[in-house]
C-alpha cells in the first residue's frame, strides 16, 4: 500500500505554486531539536478539527500513526492510548497544545507528542477535489519545546481516468479501491496529506537512515502543493 | 549478451522486489477508520483480521511486526474479554519493543 502512495506521489503533477523563499537548509539545522533530544516514543494526540467538516478528524487520525512509525519511531498504540486519553478526559489536544506535556511523559512513557490542527477541508460540489490546510507541531514533552512543524495548503484532485497501462494502471488500481465508498477516497487524501508533510520527518530510531539524513535539505515549514492523480 | 540480458533480468527483478518502508500495513488504515467511525462487531473484527496480517507476515525493510500492533491487538481481545491472549499480545508488545513498558506494564496492570 505505502509502496503505491510513494509511486502515486511520484508520478503525481506536483506544482509548487508558492514557498519560502529562503535559501534551503539542512534538516539538522531546521529540526535542530529533534537531532538533538532523539526522541523515540511518540505519542498521536487526536487531531484538532477547525474545519468545517466533521469527519476530517477521523480522516486523519486513522492514517497520522502509519508514517510516524515507517519514519522510525515507536508509536504508542493509537487506540489503547485513546481510550486511556478518554477515560482520564484528556481526548481534547486543544487543551494540552500550550500546556505542559510531562504528564504524558510519566503515564506514555512519551518523548514527543504530535499535535495535528485540522485548519480546512473543503471538497468541490462533485466532490473530486479536496483542499485541505493543515499542520503538525510536535512538542517535546520532557522541555515543551516545538520540535518539528510544518503547514501546508494541499489541494488534490482525486479523479482518475480509467484504463490506463503500466504505472499509470497503479493508480487507477489505487483509486479503485479508494473509490469503493466515498469515506475511503477521503481517508486516502489524509493519508497522502500525512505522508507528504510528514515525510520531512528526521529518520527514527528504527530508520535505516537514523544518524544520517540531518545532511539532506529540509522541505519548506509552510508551503502550497497541488496533487493530481492524473 | 544473454548473460547482459540475465543480469539485467536479475537486477530488474530484485529492485522491483526490494521494500522500501520499514513495515507493511496492508488495508490498516480502511480498517482502522470503520472502527475508528463506527465501533461495533464488524469494524472489530476487521480490524483484529487487519492486525493478524500483519503480524503474519511483514515484507517491510526491518521484517517486524511495526510498534503498537501487538498492543492494539490485544486491546481489541480485552474488549472482547479474551483476556489470556490480550495479555499475551501486552507482553510481546514489551518484549520487541522494551521503550513501551512504562505505558504497557500499566494496562497490564488495569487487566489484573
Amino acid at each position: 500500500m505505502k509502496k503505491s502512495i510513494i509511486i502515486l506521489l511520484l508520478i503525481t503533477s506536483v506544482v509548487i505554486t508558492s514557498c519560502t523563499s529562503t535559501a534551503p537548509v539542512l534538516k539538522s539545522v531546521a529540526y535542530k531539536g529533534m537531532y538533538d533530544e532523539k526522541p523515540l516514543v511518540a505519542l498521536i494526540m487526536p487531531p484538532i478539527n477547525r474545519s468545517t467538516n466533521i469527519d476530517a478528524k477521523e480522516y486523519f487520525h486513522s492514517t497520522i500513526y502509519t508514517p510516524i512509525a515507517d519514519a522510525g519511531y515507536y508509536v504508542i498504540p493509537p487506540f489503547l492510548s485513546m481510550e486511556i486519553m478518554k477515560k482520564e478526559s484528556a481526548f481534547d489536544a486543544e487543551l494540552f497544545i500550550n500546556s505542559p506535556l510531562n504528564k504524558f511523559s510519566e503515564v506514555f512513557g512519551a518523548d514527543i507528542a504530535v499535535f495535528t490542527i485540522i485548519h480546512k477541508w473543503d471538497k468541490s460540489s462533485i466532490g473530486s477535489n479536496v483542499s485541505v490546510e493543515i499542520e503538525y507541531i510536535i512538542k517535546s514533552t520532557r522541555t515543551n519545546e516545538v520540535l518539528y512543524t510544518r503547514r501546508g495548503e494541499i489541494k488534490y484532485d482525486t479523479s482518475v481516468s480509467t484504463g490506463l497501462g503500466g504505472i499509470g494502471g497503479l493508480v487507477a488500481n489505487l483509486a479503485v479501491s479508494a473509490a469503493n465508498t466515498a469515506a475511503a477516497k477521503y481517508v486516502d487524501v489524509a493519508r497522502i496529506c500525512n505522508y507528504y508533510i510528514l515525510k520531512d520527518l528526521p529518520a527514527g530510531k528504527y530508520s535505516q537512515n537514523n544518524g544520517t539524513d540531518g545532511a539532506l535539505f529540509a522541505g519548506a515549514n509552510k508551503f502550497k502543493v497541488n496533487l493530481s492523480a492524473q | 549478451m544473454k548473460r547482459i540480458i540475465l543480469i539485467i533480468t536479475i537486477v530488474s527483478l530484485t529492485s522491483c522486489s526490494a521494500p522500501t518502508n520499514l513495515y507493511t500495513w496492508n488495508k490498516y488504515e480502511n480498517s482502522s477508520y470503520n472502527f475508528l467511525k463506527n465501533t461495533n462487531e464488524t469494524t472489530s473484527n476487521k480490524l483484529s483480521e487487519e492486525y493478524k496480517k500483519i503480524i503474519k507476515k511483514q515484507k517491510g525493510i526491518r521484517g517486524e511486526v511495526p510498534p503498537g500492533v501487538y498492543a492494539d491487538y490485544g486491546f481489541l481481545l480485552l474488549q472482547s474479554n479474551n483476556m489470556a491472549q490480550a495479555r499475551e499480545m501486552l507482553q510481546k508488545e514489551i518484549e520487541l519493543y522494551p521503550e513501551s513498558k512504562v505505558f504497557i506494564e500499566r494496562i497490564i496492570k488495569l487487566t489484573e
